[in-house]
């Protein structure tokens, strides 16, 4: 069997060094699939091979950003660690990661491994290896066609925690309910973080939120407080389930243009933090991580100090310059993180006007079917439009896109359809607006930073999250 | 003179963007100057059919479609009696499926639907999922209604008239090349899209008919609808044209 894997690790090593020779691809999957389809028990070999445990990232949204956020912490505390290349979370991507990370005879040196797990392959990653600790960022509806219906995933979730020992830990997101019930419902130990509640943070309801129903009994959930979808400070007066009093906890909150800003109260005392990227869900990435690392036993100045300097993945926040104007790259995936981009562009200070493009693609990867556009909430674009000077709506799914738009309520003449995203950049670009934001679906995001790099200059992030990951 | 829109089940059944059905129609009533409002009824209020001339029926997940079903069996005469009398609604994908007689699960259990109409359904082996173009006739008028269908039931008409014929896609049951049922002025569909914006046609069609049960019969003002054009061709063109 031995030679099975050596066989499997070449070859994967060989399809890695291929796909970078050529510059096609990012080779971060199919190493993963030969080596599988070489070896289908590869998985057996690493598993028990990291020295202080396996750690796993799992959720809708804040997966990729979280454990980039985790891994840079456990490295800074002078740990190694292995972890799966961004956006590559199915099979084959853990697969690559291990591989990668690894020498001939399958040998990896690491203290963690750090993995982000697509939710839909979670239950079977966690036959083969079982997690130390599992980190759940929240559930929102995500690409219908592809996973079914959010009941479902959350339901197979909590079947793969049921089969747990019981010694693991889940690290969870209090604020949202979906998460929340897998404490009760699985009976794992398990630490909370959350935002406190203020009545200022109120984002309202949005109209495509999840969990209008308590997941244990099914009575209406009481908020006093949402703060963006379904996360808030809830109550089912049906049967008492509600927002856990959370074990670290970010107050007084403050969203600038350069990131955000919070005071955390965790176990052992309060520190100011300050996260350089944009938008209150990054600051719920940021507190996953950090409670994930405190019970890991990492010093806390370390791991404040480590998310001081963080700096963004590829589409995650990201801020370039082009001609002395900042140029915002983001990847939208549902509508939930849909809604805080545009939160984000609608908290841009000051008179300036905003030059947006918006790629729509309908690959299998974004998803086929596009009617969740018509979840997000385009409607508060059209209560500021003197904050805009146009949207250029771009992709293979541009037309529906505009029309969204329209249905809205923003006048057709602010709205342009450039099917090409290389014309779209090139008009964003050059358009009259003193800002750009570029929302892009995850099969349009490499081909928009593929020009966008070449063009203008990257302010906030670095090429090491796009290197291979073990230090 | 205001047209009331019924939108049912908003909590429930706010899968798949539907609500943006909802938004067309009232958009493309705003944008010709008739007033419109939206009563969004939720499980337990209080309605009355009679008062309203537009009603949305959506599609949810299995639980919450059994919610809706059994809070429906309550308002059924009078749901019956508005139906009888000219109504316009659109229901979709699990409203299209409530309206009928029933819908039978793998394992053979019948789960009784409204019986307003004599469509049936039986669970199919895995879904239809994908892009559907159907051929309808709307008012005399030909059109190509584009959309996305995501079910795992297949329906079947009897002696009901289909809202088009399936030109790409699987439609009611993947066999007899239908899609969509209509009913006086009943439409049903499977289409997501959702279905209203990328089809103004069928919208102004069921503005027309909440109008005119206003006693209203003229002719809907022109719209320039170059962004409903080109979405609509944009799907045609990528399925059927470039093949």
């Amino acid at each position: 069997m031995r030679l099975r894997l050596i066989l499997a690790v070449i070859v994967a090593r060989l399809a890695m060094t291929a796909s970078r020779l050529t510059g096609r691809g990012r080779g971060s999957s199919l190493p993963g699939r030969l080596a599988l389809r070489i070896c289908p028990d590869i998985l057996k070999y690493y598993r028990h091979q990291p020295r202080k445990g396996v750690l796993m990232v799992i959720g809708t949204n804040g997966k990729t950003t979280t454990s980039n956020m985790l891994t840079g912490i456990l490295r800074r505390s002078g740990n190694k660690v292995v972890a799966n290349w961004e956006g590559a979370n199915l099979m084959t991507g853990i697969v690559t990661a291990f591989v990668r990370a690894g020498n001939v005879a399958g040998r990896i040196d690491s203290d963690y491994a750090v993995l982000e797990v697509d939710e839909a392959v979670f239950p079977l990653l966690a036959g083969w290896i079982k997690p130390d600790l599992v980190l759940i960022t929240n559930f929102f509806r995500d690409q219908l066609d592809r996973y079914g219906e959010l009941d479902t995933t959350i339901t197979k979730v909590l079947a793969a925690l049921k089969k747990f020992a019981g010694q693991e830990t889940l690290v969870l997101n209090g604020d949202d309910p979906l998460v929340a019930r897998l404490a009760v419902e699985s009976g794992l130990p398990a630490l909370f973080y959350g935002v406190l509640p203020a009545p200022e943070l109120s984002g309202g309801a949005s109209s495509s939120r999840e969990a209008k129903f308590c997941p244990l009994c099914g009575t209406t959930l009481q908020y006093t407080v949402y703060i963006y979808s379904q996360l808030g400070d809830y109550l089912c007066p049906g049967c008492g389930f509600a927002r856990p009093c959370p074990d670290l906890e970010a107050s007084a909150v403050l969203e600038e243009q350069s990131g955000v800003r919070a005071m955390v109260r965790y176990g052992g005392g309060r520190r100011e933090l300050a996260v350089p990227v944009r938008g209150l869900h990054n600051l719920y990435n940021a507190l996953a991580a950090l409670c994930a690392s405190l019970a890991l036993q990492v010093e806390p100045p370390t791991a404040f100090a480590a998310l001081g300097e963080y700096l963004p993945a590829t589409g995650r926040m990201e801020i370039f310059h082009y001609n002395n104007r900042p140029v915002l790259l983001n990847l939208v995936k549902n509508p939930a993180g849909f809604n805080r981009a545009l939160a984000v562009l609608l908290g841009n200070q000051g008179d300036a006007r905003q030059e947006v493009l918006l790629a729509i693609n309908d690959n299998d990867a974004d998803g086929r079917d596009i009617s969740w556009l018509w979840d997000v909430d385009f409607e508060m674009l059209a209560l500021r439009p003197e904050k805009f000077s146009r949207f250029i709506c771009s992709g293979q799914r541009a037309e529906d896109m505009a029309l969204r738009l329209k249905y809205a309520g923003l006048p057709v003449w602010m709205v342009d359809i450039e099917k090409d995203c290389r014309r779209a950049v090139e008009q964003v670009l050059h358009g009259e607006g003193e800002n750009v934001s570029i929302l892009t679906t995850y099969t349009a995001l490499w081909p928009v930073e593929k020009i966008l790099s070449r063009q203008a200059k990257r302010v906030n992030s670095r090429d090491d999250y796009r290197l291979p990951s073990v230090s | 003179m205001t047209i009331t829109v019924c939108h049912l089940y908003p909590d429930l059944l706010n899968l798949y963007g539907d609500r943006g059905n909802v938004t067309a129609f009232v958009q493309r009533c705003r944008w010709r100057d008739i007033q419109v409002r939206v009563k969004e009824i939720n499980l337990g209020d209080r309605v009355q059919f009679e008062d309203c001339d537009f009603l949305f029926l959506g599609g949810g997940s299995d639980r919450e479609q059994g919610l809706m079903a059994e809070d429906m069996m309550n308002r059924l005469d009078s749901l019956r009696a508005a139906v009888e009398n000219g109504l316009a609604v659109l229901a979709i994908c699990g409203g299209y499926q409530l309206l009928g007689q029933y819908y039978r699960l793998p394992d053979g259990t019948k789960v009784p639907g409204l019986g307003l109409m004599s469509h049936y359904t039986e669970a199919g082996d895995g879904r239809l999922i994908g892009n559907v173009i159907v051929d309808a006739e709307l008012n005399g008028l030909k059109t190509r209604l584009v959309g996305f269908e995501n079910h795992g039931g297949r329906t079947f008409l009897n002696d009901l008239t289909p809202l088009g014929r399936v030109a790409y896609g699987g439609g009611n049951n993947g066999v007899d090349q239908t899609e969509g049922a209509r009913y006086k002025n009943v439409f049903c569909s499977y289409l997501h899209g959702p279905l209203l914006p990328k089809n103004p046609l069928l919208t102004d069609l069921l503005i027309t008919l909440a109008l005119r049960k206003k006693g209203q019969n003229h002719y809907l003002a022109a719209l320039d609808d170059t962004f409903e054009q080109l979405a609509n061709r944009a799907m045609i063109d990528k399925l059927l044209e470039k093949k």
